[in-house]
């Protein structure tokens, strides 16, 4: 049919099917600021304004919105600075996106601008009420809303007059510092702001960090200015010329052997290209996991196989003309399948008669077992256990459950492959590990390595789901099969049903403890759920028993030698596959872990926080594990020589009034109705409220020790400016900036100067891409080295340029180790200078020509782990069971932090997504093993009109082993919340939930003793 | 898979097309994700005026593809219903999804639809004649037939109370409840199957724990609805329990003497 579509104020033809959705639409005209993210408009990333209103672009056929004004991100506003030609730069919403730290992975920032937009040109003056109302449609998995919320109220001030945008900006690394605070102590706060919304952290500083320019500072994004215009920075944002689509055909049953399979009605359909089945394509058995050589677990997976293992497990792969058709061709391939039992409950897994593994090629790894349905199978003992037991006057037992949850990044997983004009296989794919892709793909592909070239473009988030080799073999396939293009897109559905989660898993605790508080000895036992695929099975679960179980060592004696236990065994089920989810396995530890404490402490009458800090860890001992356990590789023994646990808890202590609420009774049982604000909203409090509060300890690692490497190039541009290309892969934490920020340290120059690329196989280094919290650790050693080189040729050429003038006019010699580096310039020490652009010159065209550039990587021998204090508050109906968490508070310590902005960022998303643990977010699956819960109606993320305060704190150590002194912060705010809200859920009704999420039915069924 | 869209702008025209086979109405289109693969063409509402929202005497007339948001934002719409209105979708949806397309794909855990089922809505159908139905009679069934009006009384006492997960998630449970000057009282629950239940419509009953106790019949008819109402979200012990509950609480909310 023929429309005419009215966009950012011009006419646009267009002749299109009656099925058409005004997203497909837009994004065939080029409006790539619109983006998926579901079929439902629940995600919101599809948002426009239709006649000002926000709306969902994927909701609405192309057609209802002829007549209608439509605006797009695109019409907002744009780079200030186009050469010659005068703009009016960005929008002020835009602007403060920008410049408040608003944006991480950048997927859902146009969406929430337009949404933001439309409040903003009704109401002018809104409240932080009405702002998170607005942008509520828009789901962002990265930020926790808090940044987005203040971008908006300062955009607002600024639009009503009230602000200059000089005063908004941060990237100066000027900082407004609150005179009032003690000293080593800066509260980077925003005090001009109008709005009660908090943006940056309190960061108490390593006085190591006084002297840096740009480390240390909240600078803007480096990538934050192109994701705020909705530019086509994503990989399905590419537009090839005779471009297939992907589809799948997914399996209806949770374990069968296909009988038969003929596609040939849908071969014959007009408009596809390409039907691929297990007879098609060559067996070769492999793992998704998105890890070093050699992989540490099972190989067990095949592109196609004529047996399934779980209900959406792959049947068959279809490449056609346009994503209807491919669905329509999937509908037309037959498939007989012999149903098989299945396995949906891990308890019954080890040692069923049902084989999930049955297939010849399948490759051990350690321990793993198919003939037991075993995919890894861990022993850790440390000290002596048994007779640490021995050794204690109380022993206490518990078991526990954690579920199965989404990593639930909004833009899916995306890829086009295509082959190029030297016959190349590229593949841009929405990636965290670029290098294991082409390294693991290229067997399954038939291709050497050379002859694969991937690319990572702007990642939507990723959260560990894209630290998985999980869907560019489909199109890479299917481009081998047709020599044409190809995008292959998940749908929502297939993220819940045929991506990676987290594991399940069910957990026993035996700890001992002497009555003066000692723990004498700690055990752990996980029963661990893999999936129908082995993919991150031992080291997952590893990880559950090496972080959570290494936090408390006992005291005194004990402390110089920790009797410790983790025992797991990882399980096959025909489920859909476990995987990397932020944290990797350190969540499932820590809820049984703080939990079991609490109780502890409280059935010995120990204050919580005094009997844990008597048995935690401390400076200059041993990681206990780091005797007996690397992943499944050779065990290094590590000191630990940074724990700022004792600051952290002081401060989360006094953020969160621990000392004012706990032991309280009048805090805990309001005695009348009272309001009190949560998500902005103002609710009752009922007389049958109880508020309770919580804390729980926690610890992550820093990259994997002896493994992890990252490299990086840095050459010099004609201007004095830096290309600085890096392996890591940015997928919304911001470590490219922090890279950039680390290199701009070392070369004098302003952030600007620093122009990051990541990542291509081609052109950048090595890299084992983003996970581990290991990117600012690794990757930034690495990018600091080649700093350090490229500084030291340009002092040595800033030094015969100086001696030049010297001879001329003084006579002075300058050294080149005597030049320091700073504003763009080499100085001497007498304060003469050359500038770099200078030097480029001299370097690259006048005198003895050379590239300036320095290479190198790192991998470090240590992992240093972040600690960390967290906090809930509360508030329980003891009638219904429900759990309103009202505050959350993370004091870490994750050494010097680099970027306040971004780290803060960090750690309210991480906290966020946490939360969900907590409360709300869990895969089930029913009989037949198809999982409940396919889009976020069911699978409920929070939003932004319901989120608690949010309050972070950095207590820096400086960590000797880097040269910053940084330690990791991604992945350590999703360890403490659930456990925290646990407690503090104990601590208001006095009983305990021990599986999460703590949903009012299991809180209420405590209370009442059922 | 949509293979007509046609606008039109008058009724008539409307009921013509839709008299046509594999024809459905479109309201504000947010569920078109959910349509089959098989053909079929859409008569998009929009043109046809039907977005109004009246008083009229003692009741308010709301046009079919008024949306959720229009409704939300109207001065006659009352507090409990805005909650509602909201933990029905987030504003972009609402923004876009009519009030009568909400309620002819909406299952129980339709708040919106909790909400009507209480208010007992009358719903002006179109099919071979215009017929008033009750969204009692409606939901069941679901007849064909084009909604064209949507009617709630306004002189009523409206309240409404809901558990959930979180603050916006999907009630688990949730407890609509209109008392009209009368004391006729009529309470509905949602958060499970694949329709709001209505729980209980009439007097209350007397207490024989006497009065000021009106309420324990209430909650016996709360329990009552909810002997069958297990899923994923919760069970149905805890769906009794929690809903006689959350109807004494919207009891609660409105004024002893209406």
């Amino acid at each position: 049919m023929h429309l005419t579509l009215h966009i950012n104020g011009i006419d646009h033809e267009l002749e299109v099917p009656a099925h058409t959705t005004l997203l497909a639409a837009l994004r065939g005209l080029g409006f790539h600021g619109v983006k998926f993210g579901d079929e439902h408009g629940l995600t919101g990333a599809d948002t426009l304004l239709l006649d000002g209103k926000p709306v969902n672009a994927g909701s609405l056929l192309a057609a209802q919105a002829e007549g209608h004004k439509i605006a797009t991100i695109e019409a907002l506003g744009e780079h200030p600075e186009q050469g010659w030609k005068q703009t009016g730069g960005l929008h002020p919403l835009q602007k403060a996106f920008v410049e408040s730290g608003a944006i991480q992975c950048g997927y859902c920032t146009p969406a929430q601008i337009l949404a933001a937009k439309a409040l903003l040109d009704k109401n002018p003056n809104p409240s932080e009420a009405e702002v998170r109302e607005a942008i509520a449609g828009v789901l962002c998995r990265c930020t926790g809303y808090l940044k987005p919320v203040q971008a908006v109220m300062k955009a607002a001030a600024e639009l009503r007059g009230e602000v200059s945008s000089d005063q908004l900006s941060v990237g100066s690394g000027q900082l407004p510092v609150q005179t009032d605070t003690p000293p080593g102590e800066k509260l980077i706060a925003d005090d001009w702001s109008l709005t009660a919304t908090k943006i940056a952290p309190k960061v108490i500083l390593a006085p190591q960090t006084e002297q840096w320019q740009t480390v240390g500072k909240p600078e803007v994004k480096v990538d934050a200015v192109k994701l705020v215009q909705g530019k086509p920075a994503f990989a399905a944002d590419l537009e090839k010329r005779g471009l297939l689509h992907a589809k799948v055909l997914r399996s209806p049953h949770a374990h069968a052997r296909i009988k038969r399979i003929d596609a040939s009605k849908a071969r014959a359909l007009e408009g596809v290209a390409a039907v691929l089945t297990w007879q098609d394509i060559p067996r070769v058995v492999y793992s998704t996991a998105g890890q070093s050589d050699p992989i540490p677990g099972p190989l067990d997976t095949f592109s196609l196989d004529n047996k399934v293992r779980f209900v959406g497990d792959r049947v068959a792969f279809v490449a056609a003309e346009t994503p209807e058709i491919a669905e329509q061709a999937l509908s037309l391939i037959e498939v007989e399948y012999e149903v098989l039992p299945a396995i949906l409950d891990s308890r019954e897994a080890l040692d069923n008669p049902v084989k999930i593994h049955d297939e010849p090629e399948y490759v051990n790894f350690a321990d793993s077992n198919p003939e037991k349905n075993l995919a890894a199978h861990i022993r850790i003992d440390i000290g002596d256990v048994e007779k640490g037991f021995a050794e204690a006057d109380e022993i206490f037992e518990a078991e526990y459950e954690v579920p199965k949850v989404q990593q639930a990044h909004i833009e899916p997983h995306v890829c086009v492959t295509y082959w190029d004009e030297d016959d190349r296989l590229v593949i841009r794919t929405s990636t965290q590990v670029p290098f294991h892709v082409r390294r693991q793909l290229a067997p399954v592909l038939g291709l050497p390595i050379k002859r694969i070239r991937v690319i990572k473009p702007r990642i939507g988030g990723g959260f560990g789901g894209k630290q998985e080799v999980l869907m560019e073999d489909v199109a890479a396939h299917l481009t081998i099969a047709t020599g044409r293009p190809v995008m292959y897109e998940y749908t929502r559905e297939e993220e819940f049903t045929a991506a990676r989660s987290r594991h399940p898993m069910r957990i026993k605790m035996k700890t001992g403890v002497k009555r003066d508080g000692t723990i004498t000895a700690n055990a752990m036992y996980a029963l661990s759920d893999t999936g129908a695929y082995g993919c991150h099975a031992l080291t997952v679960t590893g990880n559950t028993g090496h972080k959570a179980m290494a936090l408390y060592v006992g005291d005194g004696e004990y402390r110089k030698s920790p009797n410790i236990r983790f025992y797991a065994d990882v399980v096959y089920t025909n489920t859909p596959p476990a995987g990397a989810y932020r944290g990797y396995g350190v969540p499932q530890g820590f809820w049984p872990l703080e939990r079991h404490m609490e109780k502890i402490a409280r059935a010995m009458g120990f204050d919580p926080i005094e009997f844990r800090l008597k048995n935690a860890i401390r400076p200059g001992e041993y990681h206990p594990f780091s005797t007996a356990w690397n992943e499944g590789r050779e065990p290094r023994p590590e000191i630990i020589h940074t724990v700022g646990l004792e600051q952290c808890v002081a401060q989360g202590k006094a953020a969160i009034g621990w000392d004012e609420k706990f032991g309280n009774e009048a805090w805990h049982n309001p005695s009348k109705v009272e309001s009190r604000k949560s998500g902005g909203a103002t609710l009752d409090l009922r007389p049958s409220t109880r508020r309770g509060i919580g804390v729980a300890f926690v610890m992550q690692g820093t990259a994997i020790p002896y493994l992890d490497m990252g490299g990086a190039s840095i050459k010099m541009n004609d201007d004095g400016s830096f290309n600085l290309l890096v392996g890591a892969t940015d997928l919304g934490t911001g470590s490219d900036t922090v890279l950039a920020q680390m290199a701009a340290e070392v070369l004098g120059v302003p952030l600007e100067d620093i122009l990051v690329y990541s990542s291509d196989t081609d052109f950048t280094p090595f890299d084992k891409g983003a996970y581990a919290s290991s990117t600012t650790y690794i990757s930034g050693t690495a990018v600091v080295k080649a700093a350090q080189i490229c500084a030291e040729r340009i002092k040595l050429r800033a030094a015969k340029m100086l001696n030049t003038q010297v001879d001329r006019y003084t006579g002075t010699q300058v050294k080149a180790e005597e030049i320091r580096l700073a504003d763009r310039k080499a100085y001497a020490p007498d304060g003469r200078s050359v500038t770099l652009a200078e030097i480029a010159l001299d370097t690259l065209h006048h005198n003895n020509q050379e590239q300036i550039m320095g290479v190198a990587s790192y991998v470090s021998p240590s992992s240093p782990p972040p600690f960390a204090a967290q906090f809930a508050e509360v508030t329980v109906d003891t009638e219904t069971g429900q759990v309103t968490v009202d505050k959350l508070v993370m004091a870490v310590d994750s050494g010097v932090i680099v970027n306040p902005l971004t780290a803060s960022g960090q750690i309210e998303g991480g906290m966020t997504q946490a939360l969900g643990y907590a409360v709300c977010e869990e895969m089930t699956w029913d009989e037949r093993g198809l999982i409940r819960q396919r889009d976020f109606d069911r699978y409920h993320i929070f939003r932004a009109d319901e989120m608690p305060e949010l309050q972070t704190i950095f207590v820096e150590t400086f960590e000797p082993s880097h040269p910053f002194g940084v330690k990791a912060v991604a992945e350590i705010p999703m360890d403490g919340v659930a456990p925290a809200v646990g407690n503090a859920v104990l601590d208001a009704v006095g009983v305990n939930v021990d599986d999460n999420p703590i949903t009012p039915e299991k809180v209420w069924r405590a209370i009442k003793g059922k | 898979m949509i293979t007509n869209y046609h606008r039109p702008q008058t009724l008539d025209e409307a009921l013509a097309l839709l008299s046509q086979p594999n024809t459905v109405p479109l309201g504000g289109g947010t569920l078109l994700s959910h349509a089959s693969p098989d053909p079929v063409s859409v008569v998009d509402l929009q043109a046809l005026g039907l977005n109004y929202l009246r008083p009229k005497g003692n009741t308010l007339e709301i046009g079919a593809t008024v949306t959720l948001q229009q409704l939300l934002e109207s001065e006659y719409c009352p507090p409990a219903l805005k909650t509602a209105i909201k933990l029905e979708a987030p504003l972009n949806l609402r923004n876009t999804a009519t009030v009568a397309g909400t309620l002819v794909t909406c299952d129980g855990r339709s708040t919106f639809a909790c909400a009507m089922l209480a208010l007992d809505a009358k719903l002006s159908v179109v099919s071979d004649q215009l017929s008033v139905i009750g969204i009692g009679e409606f939901l069941p069934l679901r007849p064909r037939g084009l909604i064209t009006q949507i009617v709630i009384p306004l002189n009523v006492h409206f309240a409404f109370e809901y558990v959930a997960r979180t603050p916006s998630d999907k009630p688990i449970v949730c407890a609509a409840l209109t008392q009209w000057n009368s004391g006729r009282t009529r309470l509905a629950l949602g958060g499970w199957g694949k329709s709001p239940s209505l729980a209980m419509d009439g007097d209350l009953p007397p207490s024989p724990s006497g009065r000021g106790n009106e309420g324990e019949g209430l909650t016996a008819a709360a329990r009552n609805a909810c002997h069958e109402a297990a899923d994923e979200f919760a069970s149905a012990e805890y769906r009794m329990d929690v809903a006689a509950i959350l109807a004494k609480r919207c009891l609660a909310g409105i004024p002893i003497n209406p």
